[in-house]
């Protein structure tokens, strides 16, 4: 039901994969800042709620020439959304500026059409009604609400950040919104005034986060013209604001399902823009 | 007047419109799905005001400041503290101690064995009661292990111990043992600290310093800082990298995930790489001012590119390309490590090459660190405590009366964990303070709780692997539980009681006293105390003992089939803790399936074995077995399994038990020749279908 629209702001992610060691950090912090129950065994992947799933990557090629990569993946933030266009219910949508895909969890029915649409399989169902051990929930974060079974969640680049950033501009008695020096209109919040739980704990720095329209926002500074920088399954068309970062070539290669003599540059986009 | 279809179509039509104006409908619809999804078993989070506490982590042993945020004075959550010295991000482990605060596995009273075996609630002061009558009967039979080697309750236990007349004072086996043994047969009197924050070329053997060796948040931040996310334009790449960083070790690990190049060697053979360094270094016109360099260069001369590479299976281009780039490189720095178990000779041999590089002392080279400072009287220096193995100790035929452990879990953390297990069964009388119900905690006769290091009042005194002194102080967040006490007051006590005179009767006042002598104003128990010092030992003349380093780093028989790399990930905790309960769903599908973890072999390993991607194997080694399922994974060497540890736990929760097996049961640790040290890192395994 969402349809693609522009907003002067979009958030956005640039992880730089040539940092990334695979610790799994950021997992463990999104988890702790969102709400996330814990799980005794967590082995079966499939019925693990996760917003943040790091992957190792592999040249596939034989020892001792084989390398290795981590691949931290969030909600892409897709502006042409898979998910919300199949949604029965308006459940998630991309309606508010600065692009980030919402999940209203008390309208989601469960349907999974959203995660079936996913091409990221960023998307969670709870199978199971959250269980913290006893006590446990004393430290769960006041931000974020807890989810009964039976809905889907996913990644919201922590979107109570940014509500608390933008009240604490208007506490301040500031505009959310302003002209910048380009004459567009750009978020008040100074750039590290909202980060994602995930960005901040990293401690290899690994995860910018930022204004993509922003130019002095060093995320739209690292993706704008770099070579290096590609997206997941770009030529989807869904506009992801999730950028990857990698001077090796072979990782960038895993981006996409190239032809083993495909360019990787051009074409972008195979399939048509709405779909 | 009748209900005609007129009628009907009336009242159809004004409810319909009606439907439409009343919002009752709709909020109904609003209340349902609202409701339907607001159980009361569903925990729904308290709210209030934050503040926050800047702390330590006592959990995490690689140095990580973190602020606390709490809400209505709870502990929420854990951020990370960037203007700290050390500070950076946070690990895995260290994010999840808020949570670690309830976990299943706490303990929250003192528990006393009976007669029948089994475990009893009793009392704080009937515990207190208990111990000091123990310890006054065992007296200088006593033997104690502390699992904390940064904290000053270590002090408290060894001024304790001296007092009782005990010479059995131990520190879980570490790498600042092996390079404290290192320094000590080279004549250096000080701690070995690596300053690479000014280094432009670091050469990382067998430290896995971006994961779990050293000051890992420190080391990560450097790195962070020290090169800039790539950008190429079409006319080509920026690259402004100050710091190139390689890796050599057995295991494609995070570390060498981004360094600039990955150099495969044999587990257990770090050090022959480092002298065949020292070789080429020599071969190259490099020298040191030393008075038994003649003797170090014949013994490394009979390390020759060829036989180094013989020996370690390093790639012999590989390693003179290595070599090349640390005499081009302005600052270069070799750090030889482990996880722990990798013995002295190779840090010993990574000291010798640093100094052939010239950069002992020097920006960005290896710096030698000034002894911990002590306040309480009758305490050993950290050296002497080192030099008492705690292997030995272990395989010793008579046991001590009683024994006294703080913050450790030798039944899991050691190699042969099983024998150590059944030594430790044969004290007559064992005593822990634990955070969480361990595997030694499980075996000991009186389980005392110890705080979480969120709950207590505890300091961190320069983690290894750092380049400068640091000193930190950790103060209780929140409410602790009234059940945890502090080990350190608990002694302090009950040497009072016993007559010894310590110094000291609080551990608070011990702080202030150190915090004085690593000088800073103000008050060092508000919060946040952190001091940092440049200040270094002087180089003196020191040896290279190659009558030492011959003997240790000395080829030998494979003990196996298969050589033995055992590896770690932050994330699963650490002996002590565990699995942290929002960890495991960090493992990846590869490396736990159900309760089964892998084991790591090349396809080349894999096929030479008749075994492929997938099998159940069982991987034994003097008498222990463990069972893991076979991942063919091409980031390892020829011939080597490669196996994670910290799985395999017995104890603890639910979080952490029934996860695959633990490693420790298959390694069996050896005498380092000349050093007095046992180490571990050349065991070798069986391998066969299971």
């Amino acid at each position: 039901m969402s349809a693609n629209k522009h907003f002067n702001v979009k958030w956005g992610m640039a992880i730089d994969l040539d940092k990334c060691t695979g610790c799994g950090a950021c997992m463990v912090a999104c988890q702790a800042e969102n709400n996330l129950a814990p799980l005794a065994d967590a082995s079966n992947k499939q019925r693990v709620p996760n917003w943040l799933v790091v992957y190792e990557l592999s040249n596939k090629k034989s020892f001792p020439d084989h390398e290795i990569a981590y691949l931290p993946r969030p909600c892409q933030q897709c502006a042409e959304q898979p998910c919300a266009t199949v949604c029965p219910v308006v459940a998630t949508e991309r309606n508010e500026e600065g692009g980030i895909v919402s999940q209203i969890y008390p309208r989601c029915i469960g349907c999974r059409y959203c995660m079936a649409a996913c091409p990221y399989h960023a998307r969670c169902f709870n199978w199971f009604d959250p269980v913290w051990p006893k006590g446990m929930e004393k430290a769960l974060t006041p931000d974020v609400s807890t989810r009964p079974r039976g809905v889907v969640e996913k990644c919201t680049f922590c979107h109570h950040r940014f509500m608390q950033a933008k009240d604490k501009v208007r506490a301040g008695g500031g505009e959310v919104y302003v002209r910048g020096t380009d004459n567009k209109l750009h978020c008040a919040v100074p750039e590290d005034g909202y980060v994602t739980s995930c960005a901040e704990v990293c401690p290899n720095g690994a995860i910018v986060f930022g204004d993509l329209n922003n130019p002095e926002h060093r995320v739209h500074r690292l993706v704008t013209g770099n070579a290096n920088a590609f997206r997941l399954l770009e030529r989807l068309g869904t506009d992801t604001a999730v950028y990857y970062i990698s001077r090796r070539e072979w990782v960038r290669r895993l981006g996409d399902n190239y032809l083993p003599d495909e360019d990787t540059q051009k074409p972008k986009q195979i399939l048509p823009k709405r779909h | 007047m009748g209900f005609d279809r007129r009628a009907f179509l009336k009242i159809a039509a004004g409810a319909s419109a009606g439907i439409m104006v009343t919002p009752v409908p709709w909020k109904l619809l609003d209340d349902v799905s609202i409701w339907s999804q607001n159980w009361s078993w569903i925990p729904v989070p308290a709210r209030g005001a934050s503040t926050y506490a800047e702390v330590f982590s006592k959990m995490d042993p690689f140095g990580v400041p973190m602020k606390i945020r709490k809400v209505g004075g709870l502990p929420v959550r854990v951020l990370p503290l960037p203007e700290h010295p050390l500070g950076g991000g946070l690990s895995p482990l260290s994010i999840a101690e808020v949570q670690m605060l309830y976990s299943p596995g706490r303990l929250r009273r003192p528990l006393l064995r009976g007669a029948d075996g089994k475990l009893t609630e009793i009392s704080w002061p009937q515990a207190s009661k208990k111990l000091q009558d123990e310890l006054k009967n065992a007296g200088g039979k006593a033997a104690f292990i502390s699992g904390d080697e940064t904290s000053s309750v270590t002090e408290v236990l060894s001024a304790f111990a001296n007092a009782l007349g005990s010479e059995d004072m131990y520190l879980m086996p570490s790498e600042a043992q092996s390079a404290a043994k290192a320094a000590e047969l080279m004549g250096i009197d000080a701690r070995l600290g690596y300053d690479i924050e000014q280094s432009d070329h670091l050469l990382a053997v067998g430290a896995n310093i971006l994961e779990n060796w050293g000051t890992v948040l420190r080391n990560r931040r450097v790195f962070a800082n020290s090169r800039p996310h790539s950008f190429r334009k079409d006319g080509g790449e920026e690259t402004g990298d100050s710091l190139s960083l390689v890796y050599a070790g057995p295991v494609q690990n995070n570390t060498a995930a981004v360094a600039g190049a990955w150099l495969p060697v044999y587990p257990g053979t770090e050090g022959i790489l480092a002298l065949g360094m020292a070789n080429m270094l020599i071969e190259a016109g490099k020298t040191v001012a030393a008075r038994d360099f003649e003797e170090f260069k014949a013994l490394a001369s009979a390390y020759t590119p060829e036989k180094t590479a013989e020996l370690t299976g390093v790639d012999g281009k590989k390693l003179e390309a290595e070599v090349a780039r640390l005499l081009t490189a302005q600052k270069p720095l070799l750090i030889v490590g482990s996880s722990a178990g990798g013995g002295a000779g190779p840090i010993m041999a990574g000291v010798a090459v640093n100094a052939l590089l010239g950069n002992i002392n020097k920006p960005g080279g290896l710096v030698l660190l000034p002894k911990a400072a002590k306040v309480l009287k009758g305490a050993s220096d950290l050296a002497e405590i080192y030099r008492n193995d705690l292997i030995k100790f272990f395989e010793r035929e008579e046991k001590p009366a009683l024994l006294l452990i703080h913050e450790a879990n030798p039944a899991f953390a050691l190699p042969n964990a099983q024998a150590c297990a059944a030594a430790l069964k044969a004290v007559p009388f064992k005593v822990c303070f634990s955070t969480f119900m361990d595997e030694t905690a499980a075996l000991c006769d009186l389980i005392l709780p110890l705080g979480m290091g969120l709950e207590r009042l505890d300091d961190v005194e320069t983690p290894y692997g750092s380049g400068k002194i640091g000193y930190c102080i950790s103060t209780a967040v929140g409410r602790p539980d009234a059940g945890v006490l502090n080990t350190a007051n608990v002694i302090l006590n009950i040497a009072r009681r016993l007559g010894k005179d310590l110094g000291f009767e609080l551990y608070a006042d011990i702080l202030k006293a150190k915090a004085g002598l690593y000088g800073k104003g103000g008050d060092p128990l508000a919060g946040g105390f952190a001091v940092e010092s440049a200040e270094r030992a002087e180089a003196g003349a020191f040896s290279f003992r190659p009558e030492v380093l011959g003997k240790a780093l000395a080829p030998d028989e494979a003990r196996g089939k298969l050589r033995l790399a055992v590896y770690g990930r932050a994330s699963l905790g650490t002996d002590k803790t565990g699995i942290p309960p929002y960890n495991n769903k960090t493992l990846r599908a590869d490396e736990l399936a159900g309760s089964l973890m892998s084991v790591l072999l090349n396809r080349a390993t894999a096929a030479r074995n008749n075994l492929a991607d997938g099998d159940k194997v069982s991987l034994e080694s003097g008498g222990g077995k463990i069972v893991a399922r076979v991942r063919v994974f091409e980031g390892i060497i020829n011939d080597t399994a490669g196996v994670c540890r910290g799985f395999g736990h017995t104890a603890l929760d639910e979080f952490s038990r029934d996860k695959g097996a633990n490693v420790m049961e298959v390694v069996r640790p050896v005498p380092e020749p000349e050093t007095g040290l046992n180490f571990w890192a050349k065991a070798g395994v069986d391998i066969k279908k299971a």
